[in-house]
């Protein structure tokens, strides 16, 4: 019967956040669906805090510049302002990184997009004995269960 | 030769066309905006496989994703993507012939105010300590100018296969507590049950501050419930000085809370759980905007361990961006440490010219070349070279897409292996 308390708990957390969220008289700070500019963005590397004001009271811009480390490094910003990262990326933006089971790597599905910053280029083979001996935090994040798995049990049983 | 097409991807498929059907219906009757894009690549290279050596292989992939906006209003909406590959050759270098996965496919109520919405269906949930595909639900709300919750609960998806999906269940949330620009720190759990078997529980605290001169302090904790120990503690902080953006950090992992994960961890990560192992590292990423069109990266890593030995990792990188995507730029990293079978030289270099349409017949091109050399032999070789071209261009108002690479590689598991790819995209929508 777990279960039943489990989803009970979770449907009494979904009700109470509706009814609080819609009982209290606040600003309406809801964030657009498109960003506004979209025929600027991709020209140049994106920095928010070329256009946003760095003292702008609403977010701290420049945690969200696509810097040469963002692409690695999105890991907070993605959790907390998960709405924000839409208004500009498709829905499927993240699955070719983030997915269950994708079969292709990044670096593969998208091979001709070189300028593109994604892991495992090249000989992963190889070179994932090391860097999987080195950090292997990082990779448990992404093939850390048995379907995201799935292509290294043939070597790794 | 399509017998053992599995059940799955013909359920898989079945899915697809049954959802393009609904959607179809949703989109005449309602009047809602309909996109459909669909990728579909194919790839040929050799392997040597159980029925022979150099085989043929010619797998063919199709992604296809669906949008559904404004079904009846401005607020519910539908979302769709998923992949179907089949082997064309007759090699049996797949395990199955055809195989394929719904990555998702919900129904989504986006509110008028509060950041609200509301996802029914298989979905992607990232949401503190959660990084899970679920089929169920989710919801995401502002509660006043102050705090936000989410919660989501279902199947986990990526579970399916241990004893069926029936008996798991995943579930957590997340609280966050704002302040303008000034702090945002979020509380989450995430419980995952494998048939009535705790798996696992865990908590995180997700935190962001903005400091004086405009300096950002972020970072995450994980706690074990299981183990009841910490699993990791990564922080950073981000500061902007002029043109460079400057990312000191420290991390600290102890496996056996982090690795733990009961039936979770199957595969590579099985011993980890039980290795007593920390791991400490300190680093630094630095980002300088010299100019609009030159990047400059560098990347400073140290690692030291309980058990294992020391590696540190240093790489430069420099881009220079042009017109449109065009980007030429490399990159040279090298990982050194007290154990030489984990010492390795990269190189890598790419360009991407875009918008070449009025100089010659494609849109793009596109290159890139990788080097490795490894300290230490790999299956008798310390070396791995890779090099990639393509050219692609889009026809009717970027409808269409075609785009074509060849990838050559030379390393410890493939000598001479050359492989190619065609990707036709297309796009094609209705509504508004
Ligand atoms: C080329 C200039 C430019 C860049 C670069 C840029 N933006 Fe914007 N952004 C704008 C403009 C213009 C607006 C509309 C301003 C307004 O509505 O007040 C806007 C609006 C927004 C809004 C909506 C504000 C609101 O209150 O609804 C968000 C959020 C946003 N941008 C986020 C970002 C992020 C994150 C980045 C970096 C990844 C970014 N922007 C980069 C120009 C830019
Ligand atoms: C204002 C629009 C905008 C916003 C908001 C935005 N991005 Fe981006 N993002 C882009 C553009 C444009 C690129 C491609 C830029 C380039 O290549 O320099 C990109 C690139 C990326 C990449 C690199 C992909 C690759 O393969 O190199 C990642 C990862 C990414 N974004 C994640 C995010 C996340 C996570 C968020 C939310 C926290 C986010 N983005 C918010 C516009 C945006
Ligand atoms: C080009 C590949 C790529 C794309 C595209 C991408 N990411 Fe990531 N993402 C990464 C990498 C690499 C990491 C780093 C994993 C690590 O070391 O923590 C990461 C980490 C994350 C994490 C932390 C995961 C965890 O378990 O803690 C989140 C959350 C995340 N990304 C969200 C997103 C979102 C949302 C998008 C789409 C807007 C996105 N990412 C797009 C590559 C990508
Ligand atoms: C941002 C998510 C992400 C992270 C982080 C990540 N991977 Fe992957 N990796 C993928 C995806 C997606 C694929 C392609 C599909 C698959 O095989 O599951 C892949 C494929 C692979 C492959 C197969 C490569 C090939 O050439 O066939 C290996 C090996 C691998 N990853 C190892 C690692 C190791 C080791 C780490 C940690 C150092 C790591 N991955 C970190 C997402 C990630
Ligand atoms: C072609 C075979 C092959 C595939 C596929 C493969 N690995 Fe490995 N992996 C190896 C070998 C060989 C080693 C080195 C083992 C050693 O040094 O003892 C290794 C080492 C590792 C390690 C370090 C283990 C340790 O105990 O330190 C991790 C973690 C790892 N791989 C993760 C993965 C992940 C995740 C995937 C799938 C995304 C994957 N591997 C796919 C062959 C493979």
């Amino acid at each position: 019967m777990i279960i039943n308390t489990q989803s009970l708990v979770l449907l009494l957390l979904c009700l109470t956040g509706l009814v609080v969220a819609c009982s209290s008289p606040q600003p309406n700070t809801q964030l657009q669906d498109k960003h506004p500019s979209q025929g600027d963005l991709g020209v140049k590397p994106l920095m928010c805090s070329d256009c946003h004001d760095a003292q702008d009271q609403a977010f701290s811009w420049e945690q969200f510049n696509h810097t040469a480390f963002f692409p690695t490094q999105h890991r907070l910003q993605a959790n907390q302002h998960q709405q924000l990262c839409s208004m500009c990326h498709q829905r499927n933006f993240c699955s070719d990184c983030h997915a269950t089971r994708v079969e292709l790597k990044p670096s593969l599905k998208n091979q001709s997009e070189t300028f593109r910053q994604m892991p495992h280029r090249g000989d992963y083979l190889s070179r994932h004995r090391i860097d999987a001996r080195i950090d292997p935090t990082s990779c448990f994040r992404c093939h850390g269960n048995p379907q995201t798995a799935k292509n290294c049990v043939k070597c790794h049983g | 030769m399509h017998t053992c097409c599995g059940s799955y991807s013909r359920l898989l498929l079945r899915t697809i066309y049954a959802q393009a059907l609904v959607l179809a219906i949703f989109s005449f009757s309602f009047a809602a905006d309909f996109n459909v894009t669909s990728e579909t690549l194919f790839r040929s290279f050799e392997r040597d496989t159980k029925s022979g050596s150099d085989e043929l292989v010619l797998p063919g992939y199709e992604y296809l994703k669906l949008d559904v906006d404004r079904i009846t209003n401005q607020s519910l909406s539908f979302h769709a993507y998923g992949w179907v590959r089949h082997d064309f050759s007759d090699s049996s270098y797949y395990p199955e012939e055809s195989d394929g996965e719904l990555i998702y496919a919900y129904l989504e109520y986006a509110g008028p105010k509060h950041n609200q919405s509301l996802r029914l269906g298989r979905q992607h949930v990232f949401s503190g300590v959660a990084n899970d595909a679920l089929d169920g639900l989710s919801f995401t709300s502002d509660l006043g100018d102050l705090f936000s919750v989410s919660a989501y609960g279902g199947l986990p998806v990526g579970l399916a296969d241990t004893a069926g999906q029936s008996g798991d269940v995943l579930w957590g949330g997340r609280l966050a507590h704002h302040y303008r620009s000034f702090y945002n720190i979020g509380l989450s759990y995430q419980k995952v049950d494998n048939d009535d078997s705790a798996v696992t529980s865990k908590v995180g605290i997700d935190s962001a501050f903005l400091l004086p001169m405009n300096v950002g302090l972020y970072g995450n904790s994980v706690r074990n419930m299981e183990t009841e120990g910490w699993a990791e503690h990564v922080y950073w902080l981000h500061l902007l000085v002029g043109n460079f953006s400057i990312r000191p950090y420290y991390e600290m992992f102890e496996y056996d809370d982090y690795f733990d994960a009961g039936a979770l961890s199957g595969g590579p990560f099985a011993s980890l759980a039980h290795s007593g192992e920390t791991l400490d590292s300190l680093g630094l990423d630095l980002s300088w905007q010299q100019s609009p069109d030159w990047t400059f990266g560098a990347k400073a890593k140290s690692y030291s361990y309980e058990v294992n030995e020391t590696s540190n990792f240093l790489s430069l990188s420099a881009t220079w961006s042009g017109d449109y995507l065009t980007r030429v730029g490399g990159e040279l990293g090298k990982m050194k440490g007290d154990a030489a079978d984990n010492d390795y030289l990269l190189v890598r270099l790419f360009f991407y010219l875009d918008h070449l349409a009025d100089k010659l017949w494609v849109d793009f091109v596109s290159g890139d070349g990788l080097y490795t050399g490894y300290d230490q032999e790999i299956y008798g070789q310390d070396y791995a070279y890779f090099a990639s071209l393509g050219a692609g261009k889009t026809f009717i108002d970027d409808a269409l897409q075609i785009k074509l690479s060849a990838d050559y590689s030379k390393d410890p598991y493939f000598d001479n292996d050359l492989r190619s790819m065609l990707t036709v995209t297309c796009r094609f929508g209705a509504g508004q």
